[in-house]
């Protein structure tokens, strides 16, 4: 208790730096070389120096003294020296923040206490003692407020923000007694913008004291009414924006430049990789916050998702690929109860002959083969040769209980359409151009498997018997009753019928290329290639150009009846119409049959009901409305030869395991769930991610941390059966500000747009972004709650550093494609399409969806020696709002689908002319960007293909727009700045007071 | 007609390759395949040391060749000529040998060499059909001798291990048991201790007390 009630009274103190002072001071006296930005991270450093000796503190224990008041009340006579004695002894319960934490990590028992952010994470667990203190810290606050107040407040208040660090530290020393050692603290106020981030991270070890942060801040607003002038100025704890309306300004929240944005991308919490340094890489497993609540009850005041995002397959940079292990004779070492693999978390005991499971504490024999001493610290001798108890993510060479059959071979199979408008519109030429120059980069060589159905009205089989020298083709009409009419040959090795097989792909254009045939059995094709594939199984793609109109599955136009839009029957036109449809994704999911569907058409194809056959077999939707060779040719010759030839995991299932206590209770994304935690997904890549959320079992959690244990069981393309294993631990907190400080929002920004687009499927669009907003402003509220109990911030919005994006990438899920505004803004097909899209985008791709990039280009086009080494220097994000746009200057917009190169009305024309040759004054919507002989255009192409390099999963295709170029720029780019207002949409500003407003309905 | 092919190494039982599609269009070719793992596992245990055999299971027959610690097996209809079909594991051997054969005894991990598989199909194809003229030919041959190749019932094969098993089992159910045994026996002649001493001391004990009692009334 006494240690909380230091904290109280020491911060009333500071209250007007409140914020700072506690890490400031320390700092100044400490650590002079810190910049005032960094005030936060700086802080912490210092205290860990001084915790060892407690007197010597002393000075900087000056600052803490505040907090002592308690203590002081309870011994009469000595105010804040002998407290702050007291304190330093202390200093486990956590009382004094940064300082106390400073012993208690080590006995958290956390790996790497000497990392800063180590500090941060065990503090946890001392801060538990201090909780229970709470309800006294109310008590000494006023102590505090009439202690500090004297000499505090008033200079604090306004000199003592502005001026930065060099005022406070020396002095703080000496004065510390007094209050000026407070204003040491003032530094943070001074680098508002920089600053809240590093306080915020600052922060968090203190962890105890959040709550009483609140308190100093509100002592600044009623104690020093200058300060709240400033109040942007002001650097606390969390973050926040003013919105009240500042006197004589007539607009709220003027000031909304300042509003948080994601220019860098997404920012990792890295401080957390950091303190972990055997967790699996942050690209394989996200969790949403780092920090697992300990009780029910506190998770259930965590409004935001608890879970994590997976991508068990990411692609790792050169050099940090995940290492191939094989256990050979002492066969893989799992817990026998919970089977765990073995992992760089498990202990081992009795010198070397048990291990104890991470996750479950069972205490496991180590097999023969296996055994090695432990040294005297309990650390194996083999330790550096034992890459599986090193590395969080590793490959274990599966042996022969881990199949069921022997490896399958990597088998593509091919359904195309080859319909009137599939020749007509050039994608059946592209498709098999496509497919005939990957031919030498299918993995597996030379097992790979390869065959053909193409359909129109009727069905056509291709003998590819590696003996012949053309294939030969069988039509089967009979849709109703569909037979093979071939055993063997449909599906053929690729090495042995090479030619075969590229003459086939030469003659299929030329073929159909006369047909007039409009109609399309797909269904019927679709299980045709069922019955050819469902021996082996493998990846299937679907061409499909056209509403599938014969056969069993047939669809009706059912998108184009505009008076279903806007009722409460709309979803029902996101779901598959036919069960079919399912039935046939579940079954090819058993066979291990992966589709990717494929979908070109200009008219409305029923993409919600094709979809369902990728979603549940873990495949993926490409939509190309329109499709035109001469326009999104290269687009589909670059997705598809991706899909082709990228590393696949064939036959795979996915488990993830985590500790006691807690469980998995739902999935999203595109898989088959085979039994309550077993995904099942016959092909997966590195493009796809998975969500899924957490549920507390227990009431309350005994375990200081919390394991987490993905294991991919998966066919590699050489043949190879292997298990893909990460592991991850978090720290198990008991304050809610531990977890706020901890979370991730590319992780919880991905849950959320999952969670959306799961709720379109079942109500209005409205609906799924009211849940949105609701949740944000529930998480937010809750987080307000904790630190503004007792003040009066009543014009500011407030939010954790970790999170400042999170309102703008809210805003962004409800103007994403699949959520966007009503009927009218997005086709149905789009709307399907890019939902099934996002449902498997892992975080960082999908962070780019939906808050793109917007930069400039044409002064560094003009720069004459600009080389492109670096994608960042060039790449300097702008605010996605229409005031970011100058009409005099060219910009590229890219959101990872797409590129629109925006030319302003002024734009000299020069560069125009320069990059687009002679039709530069024509309208752009003709014109394709080609590279001219010339420098500026050869630099911005080499620009261009950097970007797209950047990120090969999926090629952007390239528009050109002039400004004012109606309905074109709208389309194109003005409905994608989200931060505008469009149509009935909100704008960044008004979402921010909106959210605000709801947050202090119910507060 | 050939119906499954495996090849595995004779000392760990470790498969090394597997036809591709095999077992397609048989109804319980799992239960099959079960079986030619435990043959596998009863051969590493250096059970039926003959290097060839011929297995009857059910409307089906294996055949085996050993050779060089490893084991080709096909799983063929009993109508099929056993001497196609010893020459189709010969052809098998002869081509695995040559590709694989340095590498045999390091492989490590299941299936090492399953890329012999489309081999192993191709090969297949060639003796699928027993009334070609190459297989005709083939079975014409009166150098190559497959009389004397013993022919055993599945049940049999399976069984010595099985018997085995069982002994060992038994064995160690009667230690268990028997353990139980002396357990029970400590416990029951405690019992049996209690039951002759606890009336007596039941008397003495109120005796006592009776004494004790009138010592402290009077």
């Amino acid at each position: 208790m006494n240690t909380e009630n230091r904290n109280f009274p020491a911060r009333p103190p500071p209250p007007p730096f409140s914020s700072s002072p506690f890490a400031s001071a320390p700092p100044p006296g400490v650590v002079p070389p810190q910049s005032g930005g960094p005030e936060a991270v700086g802080f912490r450093p210092p205290a860990r120096p001084f915790t060892p000796s407690g007197p010597p503190m002393a000075p900087p224990a000056g600052v803490m003294r505040p907090g002592q008041p308690p203590l002081v009340s309870q011994l009469p006579g000595s105010r804040p020296p002998p407290p702050s004695f007291p304190s330093t002894a202390y200093g486990p319960p956590g009382g004094g923040g940064s300082f106390q934490r400073f012993p208690t990590p080590p006995p958290s028992g956390v790996p790497p206490p000497p990392q800063t952010l180590a500090g941060h994470l065990s503090p946890p667990m001392s801060f538990r003692p201090q909780q229970p203190m709470a309800p006294v810290t109310m008590g000494p606050p006023p102590q505090s407020m009439t202690s500090g107040i004297p000499g505090g407040f008033a200079s604090p208040s306004g000199p003592g923000f502005q001026q930065s660090m060099p005022g406070g530290p020396q002095p703080s020393y000496p004065g510390y007694p007094s209050n000026q050692v407070l204003r040491g603290p003032p530094k943070p106020f001074q680098s508002p913008s920089q600053g809240p981030p590093s306080a915020v991270s600052s922060y968090p070890p203190q962890t105890g004291g959040f709550a009483q942060h609140p308190g100093q801040q509100n002592m600044h607003p009623s104690y020093a009414p200058p300060p709240t002038s400033n109040v942007q100025g002001l650097v606390e704890d969390f973050n926040s924006l003013s919105l009240s309306n500042i006197p004589g300004s007539l607009e709220p929240g003027l000031d909304h430049t300042s509003f948080p944005r994601p220019l860098d991308g997404d920012v990792e919490p890295s401080s957390f990789a950091e303190a972990y340094p055997m967790n699996c890489h942050s690209r394989y497993l996200r969790l949403t916050t780092n920090a697992i609540p300990n009780s029910q009850s506190l998770a259930s005041r965590w409004h935001l998702p608890l879970g994590a995002v997976v991508c068990p397959l990411a692609e790792a940079p050169e050099g940090e690929e995940v290492p191939l292990i094989d256990f050979g004779s002492s066969g893989i070492i799992r817990c026998r109860r919970c089977r765990t693999y073995v992992n760089p978390y498990v202990t081992f005991t009795d010198s070397g002959r048990k291990w104890r499971c991470n996750i479950c504490s069972m205490l496991n024999d180590v097999p023969g083969e296996y055994f090695s001493h432990l040294d005297a610290t309990g650390r194996r001798m083999d330790l550096d040769q034992r890459l599986e108890l090193t590395k969080g993510s590793v490959e274990i060479i599966a042996p022969t209980e881990y199949m069921v059959r022997p490896p399958m071979p990597p088998i593509y199979f091919f359904l195309i359409d080859v319909s009137f408008s599939a020749t007509k519109s050039g994608m059946l030429e592209v498709a098999t151009q496509t497919i005939k120059s990957c031919l030498d980069n299918l993995p597996g060589y030379p097992r790979t498997q390869i065959g053909f159905i193409t359909y129109d009205s009727t069905l056509h089989f291709y003998n590819m018997k590696s003996s012949l020298s053309q294939p030969q083709m069988m039509v089967v009409s009979d849709l109703d009753d569909i037979f093979v009419p071939l055993p063997d040959d449909l599906l053929v090795n690729l090495s042995e019928s090479r030619n075969v097989v590229e003459a086939f792909l030469d003659s299929l254009p030329l073929m159909f290329q006369n047909n007039v045939n409009v109609e399309s059995a797909f269904g019927p094709a679709l299980k045709a290639a069922y019955m050819v594939m469902n021996q082996l199984g493998g990846k299937l793609l679907i061409f499909q150009n056209s509403l599938p109109s014969l056969g069993v599955g047939r669809l009706k136009l059912r998108g184009d009846d505009p008076r279903v839009y806007g009722t409460d029957k709309e979803y029902t036109l996101r779901v598959a119409e036919d069960t079919f449809y399912k039935q046939m994704a579940a079954d090819c999911t058993k066979f291990q049959i992966g589709i990717n569907v494929y979908a070109f058409s200009d008219k409305y194809t029923d993409i919600a009901s094709l979809g369902t056959l990728a979603k549940y077999t873990g495949g993926q939707v490409y939509y190309y409305p329109g499709f035109q060779s001469s326009i999104h040719g290269d687009k589909l010759r670059h997705e598809l030869a991706r899909d082709l030839t990228r590393e696949t995991a064939w036959e795979s299932v996915m488990r993830i395991r985590c500790g006691k206590g807690i469980r998995f209770s739902s999935y999203h994304g595109n898989f088959m769930l085979r039994s309550t935690d077993l995904l099942a997904l016959p092909a997966v890549d590195c493009d796809k991610a998975y969500a899924m959320q957490l549920t507390l079992e227990e009431t309350l959690l005994t375990t200081q941390t919390v394991y987490f244990q993905v294991a991919l069981l998966y066919t590699a393309s050489c043949g190879e059966r292997r298990i893909r294993v990460h592991t991850a631990v978090a720290p198990v907190v008991t304050d809610l500000g531990e977890m706020y400080r901890q979370a991730d929002t590319g992780s919880i920004v991905s849950v959320y747009s999952r969670l959306a687009i799961e709720k379109t499927l079942s109500s209005k669009l409205d609906d799924a972004r009211n849940v949105i907003q609701q949740k944000i402003v529930k998480a937010l509220r809750e987080y307000r709650n904790l630190n503004a109990v007792q003040h009066r911030l009543g014009s500011r919005l407030i939010y954790p550093e970790s999170l400042k994006f999170l309102p703008l990438y809210g805003l962004a899920i409800g103007k994403s494609t699949p959520l966007q505004g009503g009927p009218a803004d997005a086709s149905l097909d789009e709307r399907c399409a890019a939902g099934f899209t996002m449902m498997a985008l892992p975080v960082k791709k999908l962070l780019k969806l939906l808050y793109p990039s917007l930069f400039r280009v044409d002064e560094w086009l003009l720069k004459p020696l600009a080389d492109l080494d670096d994608l960042k220097d060039v790449v300097r994000r702008l605010p996605l709002a229409a005031e970011s746009l100058d009409s005099r200057g060219l910009y590229i917009y890219d959101d990872g689908f797409r590129l629109v190169l925006w030319f302003g009305r002024m734009l000299s024309p020069d560069i125009a002319k320069n990059l687009l040759g002679a039709d530069f004054a024509a309208e752009l919507s003709r014109v394709t960007l080609q590279e001219q002989e010339n420098g500026m255009s050869k630099k911005l192409m080499r620009l261009i293909k950097k970007v797209r390099e950047n990120d090969p999963s999926y090629h952007p295709m390239c528009f050109l727009v002039r400004q004012g170029e109606q309905p074109r720029e709208g389309f194109l780019l003005l409905r994608h700045l989200i931060e505008d207002q469009m149509g009935g949409s909100t704008s960044y500003v008004d979402w921010v007071l909106q959210l605000h407003r709801q947050i202090q309905q119910n507060a | 007609m050939v119906k499954m092919t495996l090849i595995a190494r004779v000392t760990d039982g470790l498969p090394l390759a597997e036809g591709l599609d095999d077992g397609r269009d048989l109804p319980d070719s799992d239960m099959y395949k079960q079986q030619v793992k435990s043959l596998f596992k009863n051969l590493s245990r250096g059970h039926n040391e003959a290097s060839r055999m011929s297995v009857e299971t059910g409307p089906y027959i294996f055949h085996y060749i050993i050779e060089g610690r490893v084991c080709y097996l096909t799983m063929c209809d009993r109508s099929y000529p056993k001497k196609l079909a010893f020459q189709y594991l010969e052809d098998l051997k002869n081509e695995f040998e040559r590709v694989n054969g340095p590498n045999i005894v390091t492989a490590a991990r299941p299936y090492a060499f399953i890329k012999f598989d489309t081999f192993i199909q191709k090969t297949k194809k060639l003796y699928q059909d027993t009334r070609t003229q190459r297989n005709i030919a083939k079975l014409n041959d009166e150098l190559y001798e497959v009389h004397q190749i013993m022919t055993r019932n599945v049940q049999e094969v399976l069984g010595v291990g099985e018997k085995l098993d069982q002994v060992s089992e038994m064995s160690s159910r009667l230690t268990s048991e028997s353990r139980v045994y002396a357990d029970k026996a400590k416990d029951l002649n405690r019992q049996a201790l209690i039951r002759k001493w606890a009336p007596v001391a039941i008397v003495l004990g109120v005796v006592f007390l009776l004494f004790w009692v009138k010592n402290k009334l009077w």
